[in-house]
């Protein structure tokens, strides 16, 4: 594979969003909106008490990181990567002498930083505003870093096989927005997932959101006993073991299945 | 007269156009359904957690849900499609089609006001009605007649109020060709689904008094909820006709200020 022609594509692709970044600071802020209702909607209900276990300075530090945690494990390849087949542009990408993998992920890399230049100084800014109480270990400061990478991860294979329904589905999008739901009530973001009721609590252990968004943010705020960091981990990486073989096998029928449309 | 029949012209023409594309019924059906469960599903989770939100219960809270769908469902139906197709790059002001609106023999804000319906927006409207008379059949004493006149009336005030923020910023357009209000706006919006007195101080206060999102669900909510009474729905109709009479002003201003575009 061309790794050099790849790393360039990244930085150049990098500059090219910066041009536009106050288009990507207001598509951030949208983002950042309904963890941050979340935040003052829970921290009002536990007012001076505590609800369900934890205190209003710890929903404010949950919702914080997790507002962080999304930003950073956001994949907007699932919304790109569709368009891009459906107008067939994705000829240009079939051109280039490299894997199309390199494609997606520059947008990916380049859209992150730009995101994150806009969301930390504001983080550090509603931190200092809110007053969030943190107690963690380095250890589970390591760990939830790590759970972060692996939950960017999935979150990008996750949404690539449901983008690349496109080949197949013109409306592939509404699976999509389907998908956001379900990552709203089951990734931790309408509650910490500790919060659900019954049932719902034991699907959004097995369903793939929690992964993706609301279990590195727990191992850092909630004193996470190690049988569940452990469990965690290994649901993130079946998961993520999954989407990597849907999205590359999907990928292969779908190159030969792909016809582009107008000149 | 005129301009009633006008208005059936538009609709009439907007029906047309989206039966050319009668999957996407479909697809607006799912989305709406979506949209509705996740909101409920919500409330559910955190009032499962306490009984009391400052003063708000599950079924007033729901009744400001079924407001926020009324209110958004009427911005999406006619509102918002029209005044958007002013705004933003490629739009009407920006490649200078807007003079073929200017040129016509009709009032220009009425125009630009009722021109695009969408119509599957229809659907938003009937399911927020419902949430909002299932929330009110759940409370013990039903509200009397006095109380729903009030209510329409806090209702259509809360309109009139989104209207004029909304035209208000489109009047910006004119200024500033190319920026992407409607986005910042949406995401502002969404900080109405829940009662204004949850939210910190700083934040009620802009809620309330520079971009008084907050006012147009609360107040309809706590009314039909008995929580609040006559003098502040006068109050706030008033308030609502002195903002569409400024943000009147503010377009037939920038009216003034538009010159033309051409490639």
């Amino acid at each position: 594979m061309n790794h050099r022609g790849g790393f360039a594509l990244i930085k150049a692709t990098w500059f090219s969003w910066m041009q536009y970044r106050s288009f990507f600071f207001v598509l951030a802020f949208g983002w950042m909106i309904p963890p941050l209702v979340a935040l003052f909607v829970w921290s009002a209900a536990a007012g001076e008490g505590s609800l369900g276990g934890f205190t209003r300075g710890e929903f404010i530090t949950y919702y914080l990181v997790l507002v962080l945690v999304n930003q950073i494990t956001y994949a907007q390849v699932n919304w790109t990567v569709g368009d891009i087949i459906r107008e067939g542009t994705l000829n240009h990408w079939l051109l280039k002498p490299l894997s199309a993998i390199y494609q997606a992920l520059s947008s990916e890399l380049a859209g992150k930083v730009v995101y994150l230049i806009f969301v930390i100084p504001v983080g550090l800014l509603l931190a200092i505003l809110l007053k969030p109480e943190i107690q963690t270990t380095p250890i589970n400061f390591v760990l939830s870093l790590v759970a972060t990478l692996f939950a960017w991860g999935l979150r990008f294979a996750w949404g690539f096989w449901l983008a690349i329904l496109a080949f197949w589905i013109t409306r592939a999008d509404s699976f999509l927005a389907l998908q956001d739901s379900l990552v709203f009530i089951f990734s931790g973001m309408v509650a910490p997932i500790p919060l659900l009721q019954g049932s719902l609590q034991q699907i959004a252990n097995i369903l793939p959101f929690r992964y993706m968004v609301g279990f590195p943010v727990e191992i850092l705020v909630y004193d996470l006993s190690n049988k569940a960091i452990l469990f965690g981990f290994l649901m993130q990486l079946t998961w993520l073991a999954i989407a990597v073989l849907l999205s590359r096998t999907l990928w292969v029928k779908g190159i030969r299945h792909y016809s582009a449309v107008g000149g | 007269m005129r301009y009633l029949k006008l208005i059936k012209v538009f609709i009439k023409t907007s029906a047309q156009e989206t039966l050319m594309y009668r999957a996407n019924f479909w697809v607006s059906l799912l989305h709406a359904f979506l949209n509705l469960i996740v909101a409920v599903l919500a409330l559910v989770i955190l009032f499962g957690q306490t009984e009391n939100l400052n003063g708000w219960n599950l079924s007033s809270t729901l009744s400001l849900l079924g407001v926020y769908l009324i209110v958004s469902a009427i911005r999406n139906l006619f509102i918002g499609p029209s005044l958007e197709a002013l705004v933003g790059l490629g739009q009407e002001v920006w490649n200078g089609q807007f003079d073929f609106t200017l040129l016509r023999p009709v009032n220009t804000q009425f125009l630009i006001t009722f021109r695009i319906w969408r119509l599957f927006s229809l659907i938003d409207l009937f399911l927020g009605g419902a949430v909002l008379l299932y929330s009110i059949f759940q409370t013990p004493q039903s509200p009397n007649l006095l109380a729903w006149l009030l209510f329409l009336l806090a209702l259509v005030a809360g309109i009139l109020i989104l209207y004029a923020i909304l035209l208000a910023f489109t009047a910006l357009v004119f200024w500033n060709p190319g920026y992407l209000f409607t986005w910042v706006f949406d995401a502002i919006f969404q900080l109405a689904r829940y009662p204004l007195g949850i939210y910190p101080v700083g934040v009620r206060i802009f809620l309330t008094w520079i971009i008084p999102v907050g006012v147009i669900t609360t107040i309809p909510a706590q009314v039909i909820s008995g929580q609040t009474g006559a003098p502040i729905v006068f109050l706030i109709l008033a308030a609502s006709v002195f903002l569409f009479l400024f943000a009147s002003w503010l377009f037939n201003k920038g009216i003034k200020q538009y010159h033309s575009a051409s490639s």
